[in-house]
């Protein structure tokens, strides 16, 4: 290259950086739009580098017109730079585009193999109906690559001419026959997007007709049973009697697609939801047949979401009550999704003397099951059931928050037996009332055994977090923690979960109370709060003695509040000045320094500053002045 | 259908065609735990999953697979040996096996009758294209994020899962954590009220158009196949930096890279999933004050931003409705407006955004053919809304996108910047 063009090379791309770079940080140019694509032209026909006409070509992607489509279709067949040749010519709208892509797929073509498929593909993606005759032609291309591109085109394209084509070669004998079969479903989208069903309804029959892959046609079945409606619900049930798994798979995932959904067609569904049914009743005829079972009701729950027909929710139940393990458990979940509050009665009745995975199956279902008066029929059970079936029946209580149910429940956490004890418990978590939640706060300060302790304290900390008077819940947590002993930890841990002002001052008090347990458990959850309104409390922890050797960890609690909180950059300032006056630890106040640089504002500045006068951060400190300085400075040059 | 020997894809079909039931069975589904047999699942009767491009981020996806006793990870295909080797030797390593097989052209690997399916974790450049392949042979899919370059693609790969009846599930794990689905839930099932606004944090919101690194030597391609890597985007001097990148090459695509894409494909669909699964935004702003201000066609409005969040970790989101709001991010937890949203549920609170649920119920899915939470319907919309986003940052004014014709209204330069041509021979 001379030197000359090494010059007008290096403005060229100076002059497409920021041309493209003006576009990206949307500022107005002073060129105007015909003037800019000329510049970029110009880089196309100069003896550029490749790399800067590739730039150059981006340039005219967003900004090209037809007046380029000439300079940028030269490319079209270069090895390096015919996609960026098409990514332009396929952005820049109208016929001057589709002439030039037209043109060179021609039967005159010079262009290699490759290059003619990308030039085929992008007449594809402009929908270029006035190049069906030469796509047509090229699907009997000699290159199965070329047939192929051309069959691709003509099925994102979706006129009926070309559907006319590609049916034509659905029949003949190319290698590329499964490319034109893809094709032909595509086309037929497009066709029943535009309303003409019946010629796309022609086209999938064609394929499904010919002897093609399963996954073509499954792909045109699909496609025909939703065209069609109630007439593709035969096709829907021979896919789900299809020997092969990849038809028997698709008929699973289209019948999820026909008729479901709020907007669905009610009269449809239910014809559907009876196929469906049927070919689940046949099902047990064949081995094959009956290992897809469970997947079959499994398709039946997900149709009836919104609740299950009579005649669903009747085979689903009997399927549950059956011998074979798998759909038992498989019909047992189903009716957790779709069945109603009968159906809850018949499971909690299959659940009698059940094994373990029924039983985890059965609580499993009702627990989220949506239907209307579920949670009546749970609660007419805990009167009459036997010890084995109480665990299952309260844990549902607890399952589904039956609140109204929590007086019932308070008396089995006396129960002889301990496996209704804890479940009783682990329910009262989630029903249990704020006027009895110190029957909990008991079972922790004072369990019968490790059991009922564990229990207890989860119970305790599930209830706690749901209580809508923090302030109250933290007040009879509080009452128990000076006679907890040992266990009072759990019930400091308890009042972080809690939050708010009373759990904040007993925690407080907890800290300094000169307990070195209860300090430990307090300073611990005050590092982790929730809130900024525990920075006073830590402060005063981490500069006095009220909580023993836990100052430090105080005052890591204090740093934390500054470093991650939502704060008005002022009161963290201040924070970070009372802290590096109060840390006796070096290692905070360096920690300081960062949360200042953090956060760069004039009173983190002002700090910033004043620590500079500090020796142990002296060093950190002037970092962060400049830093910050560097940040809080308008940015130079403006635009 | 792309591809470069037809012959192999050829020989494939025929098999498919003539022994189909044989050619392309599938295990015989009975759940695990019907077995019995302490958990452990036949190899005949497991998932035999294959992976694409499995680097730093695929292991670890990878490693999600493996802990599930009815996965059997049968082959690797990467454009690079090193990643080949390794991916084999920690999959013989898990299954005691030395059966794992190794391809370098994904095409190969996708013609194999005996792969159900596929973990496509390449960079986001391979995304789109291989899953709409992967589909098309019959495969099902995992895709890491962002599955997508542009809108147009976004739209194709939908339609293109729903033809091929394939179960899709895009790495958009935190649909399958406990505190994110509870949040979600409350919006949409009124606890919240009517919602107003959804926020979620891109991490960036600047979107370019790139220049080229200088050019390096090009490496041998059986080392290192950089025509492979650079696979449907457009050609530019090889750099070695470039083809270490993966995660960030292409991600956005050429004409507009970069923007809210990051964490706006996890948290846009998350908010997307709180207002019921809803169609994208159809008005689109550049910043002011920091923000992106999006708009849905009910009125909520979709704000990016990244500042002001409660520290709850990565991937924040939080919606506001007219009588309360929620906050969740990646530690695990929630904030509420009112611990009466609570209403005494149990929400596990897990952090670090795993990703063994999703898996376990995208594996779920294969079986029963059913949705997933990452879903190809979810994903798209999720990813349109964050393109068109990227649209208006990069136009820096506001556009507007008509969400039945899927165009910008009279808008041709934000309808340019919807699609791009990929490099011949691929093809959407």
């Amino acid at each position: 290259m001379t030197r000359k063009h090494k010059r007008w090379s290096r403005w060229c791309v100076v002059l497409v950086w920021a041309t493209v770079a003006g576009t990206s940080h949307g500022r107005a140019d002073d060129a105007a739009p015909q003037a800019r694509e000329q510049e970029l032209v110009a880089v196309l026909r100069s003896e550029t580098p490749e790399a800067e006409k590739a730039l150059a070509f981006k340039g005219l992607a967003v900004h090209g017109s037809p007046a380029c489509v000439e300079a940028v279709a030269a490319y079209l067949g270069n090895e390096r730079l015919a996609s960026w040749s098409r990514i332009t010519l396929e952005a820049i709208p109208g016929n001057a585009a589709s002439a030039a892509l037209r043109a060179a797929a021609g039967p005159d073509t010079k262009l290699a193999s490759r290059q003619l498929v990308g030039v085929i593909n992008s007449l594809g993606v402009r929908g270029d109906a006035a190049a069906v005759p030469l796509l047509a032609t090229r699907l009997g291309d000699g290159d199965p690559n070329v047939a192929a591109a051309a069959a691709a085109a003509l099925g994102k394209i979706g006129t009926a001419d070309a559907a006319a084509a590609l049916s034509k070669a659905l029949a003949a004998e190319k290698p590329d026959r499964e490319a034109v079969a893809e094709a032909c479903v595509v086309c037929g989208e497009r066709l029943l997007a535009a309303g003409n069903t019946t010629a796309a309804v022609a086209l999938f029959q064609a394929v499904r007709a010919a002897e093609f892959s399963d996954q073509r046609r499954a792909e045109a079945t699909r496609a025909a049973i939703l065209a069609q409606g109630r007439d593709g619900i035969p096709l829907l049930v021979d896919l789900l009697k299809s020997a092969p798994q990849r038809l028997f798979n698709m008929g699973l995932f289209t019948a999820r697609e026909l008729a479901v959904g709020p907007d669905r067609d009610p009269a449809l569904a239910y014809e559907v939801d009876r196929a469906l049914l049927e070919a689940f009743t046949s099902s047990a005829a064949s081995d094959a047949g009956r290992g897809r079972r469970p997947l079959l009701i499994d398709l039946l729950a997900d149709r009836n979401a919104t609740g299950a027909s009579a005649a669903v929710q009747k085979t689903i139940l009997e399927a549950a009550r059956g011998d074979d393990a798998a759909v038992r458990l498989a019909a047992i979940r189903a009716i957790g999704r779709c069945g109603d509050a009968s159906a809850a009665a018949g499971l909690l009745e299959i659940a009698a003397g059940a094994g373990p995975a029924v039983l985890a199956a059965v609580r499993e279902a009702i627990a989220t099951m949506p239907a209307d008066g579920v949670n009546e029929v749970i609660v007419a059970r805990l009167a009459g059931s036997d010890a084995g079936s109480l665990p299952l029946v309260i844990g549902l209580v607890g399952d589904r928050r039956i609140t109204t149910a929590a007086g019932a429940v308070l008396p089995f956490v006396e129960h002889d037996d301990p496996a209704v004890r804890t479940a009783a418990m682990a329910a009262l978590g989630s029903v249990i009332e704020l006027k009895d939640l110190g029957i909990l706060v008991h079972r922790v300060a004072d369990p019968r055994d490790d059991a009922e302790f564990a229990a207890a304290t989860t119970a305790l900390k599930e209830a706690a977090v749901r209580m809508a008077d923090r302030d109250g819940c933290a007040a009879v947590i509080a009452e128990a923690i000076g006679s907890a002993g040992p266990r009072a930890g759990v019930l400091v841990d308890t009042l972080a979960d809690v939050g708010g002002g009373k759990a904040l001052a007993t925690v407080a008090a907890a800290a300094k109370s000169g307990h070195q347990s209860l300090a430990d458990a307090a300073t611990r959850v005050l590092g982790k709060w929730m809130t900024a309104d525990a920075a006073p409390v830590l402060l005063e922890l981490a500069t006095t003695d009220a909580a023993g050797p836990y100052r430090g960890r105080a005052m890591k609690g204090y740093l934390r509040i500054a470093r991650q909180f939502a704060l008005p950059e002022a009161e963290r300032a201040e924070m970070c000045r009372r802290a590096l006056a109060a840390a006796q630890d070096p290692a905070d106040r360096k920690a300081v320094i960062e949360i200042l640089v953090r956060y760069p504002h004039p009173a983190t500045l002002a700090v910033a500053q004043e620590a500079c006068a500090i020796p142990d951060v002296a060093d950190e400190a002037k970092a962060a002045v400049t830093t910050i300085e560097g940040k809080l400075a308008p940015p130079a040059g403006g635009t | 259908m792309q591809t470069r020997e037809r012959s192999s894809r050829r020989r494939f079909l025929k098999r498919a065609v003539a022994g189909s039931a044989a050619a392309v069975a599938a295990p015989m589904v009975i759940p695990s735990s019907a077995l019995g047999l302490d958990g452990a699942v036949p190899p005949s009767e497991r998932i035999r999953v294959a992976g694409i491009g499995i680097g730093r981020r695929g292991e670890y996806d990878l490693g999600c697979f493996l802990q599930q006793p009815d996965v059997q990870f049968v082959a690797i295909c990467d454009v690079k040996q090193a990643r080949r080797d390794a991916v084999k030797a920690i999959a013989d390593k898990h299954h005691g096996t030395a059966e794992c097989r190794t391809y370098h052209d994904f095409r190969e690997l996708l013609d194999q009758p005996d792969v159900d399916a596929v973990l496509i974790a390449t960079g986001p450049n391979w995304h789109g294209l291989m899953a709409m392949q992967a589909a098309q042979a019959g495969k099902d899919v995992y895709c890491e994020k962002p599955c997508t370059k542009n809108i147009a693609e976004s739209l194709i790969l939908r339609d293109t899962m729903r033809r091929c009846g394939t179960v899709f599930q895009a790495g958009t794990q935190r649909r399958n954590l406990p505190h994110f689905a509870f949040a979600c839930e409350l919006a949409r099932t009124g606890r919240l009220g009517r919602i107003t606004r959804v926020y979620a944090h891109p991490a960036g919101m600047k979107a370019f158009s790139s220049g080229w690194l200088p050019e390096d030597p090009a490496p041998d391609p059986a080392v290192a196949d950089w025509d492979m890597y650079l696979g449907p985007a457009a050609w530019r001097p090889f750099n070695a930096k470039t083809l270490a990148d993966g995660f960030n090459f292409e991600k956005g695509g050429g004409l507009v890279g970069g923007g809210v894409l990051e964490w706006g494909s996890h948290c846009v669909d998350l908010c997307q999933w709180a207002v019921n699964d809803c169609l994208p935004p159809t008005d689109y702003a550049p910043p002011v004050d920091d923000q992106i201000v999006c708009r849905y066609a009910n009125g909520t409005e979709l704000i990016f931003r990244e500042k002001d969040w409660i520290p709850l970790g990565s991937c924040p989101v939080r919606f506001e409705g007219e009588t309360g709001w929620v906050e969740a991010g990646d530690s695990g937890k929630i904030v509420l407006s009112s611990p009466e949203l609570m209403a005494g549920r149990k929400v596990e609170e897990i952090g670090g955004y795993p990703a063994t649920f999703h898996v376990r119920d995208f594996l779920d899915c294969c079986k029963t053919r059913g949705k997933p939470k990452g879903n190809a319907d979810a994903a798209c919309n999720a990813h349109i809304a964050c393109h068109a986003a990227n649209i208006a940052l990069f136009l820096g004014r506001p556009v507007k996108l008509d969400t039945e014709s899927w165009q910008f209204v009279n808008d041709e330069a934000a309808n340019r910047l919807r699609s791009e041509s990929l490099r011949e021979p691929w093809r959407l």
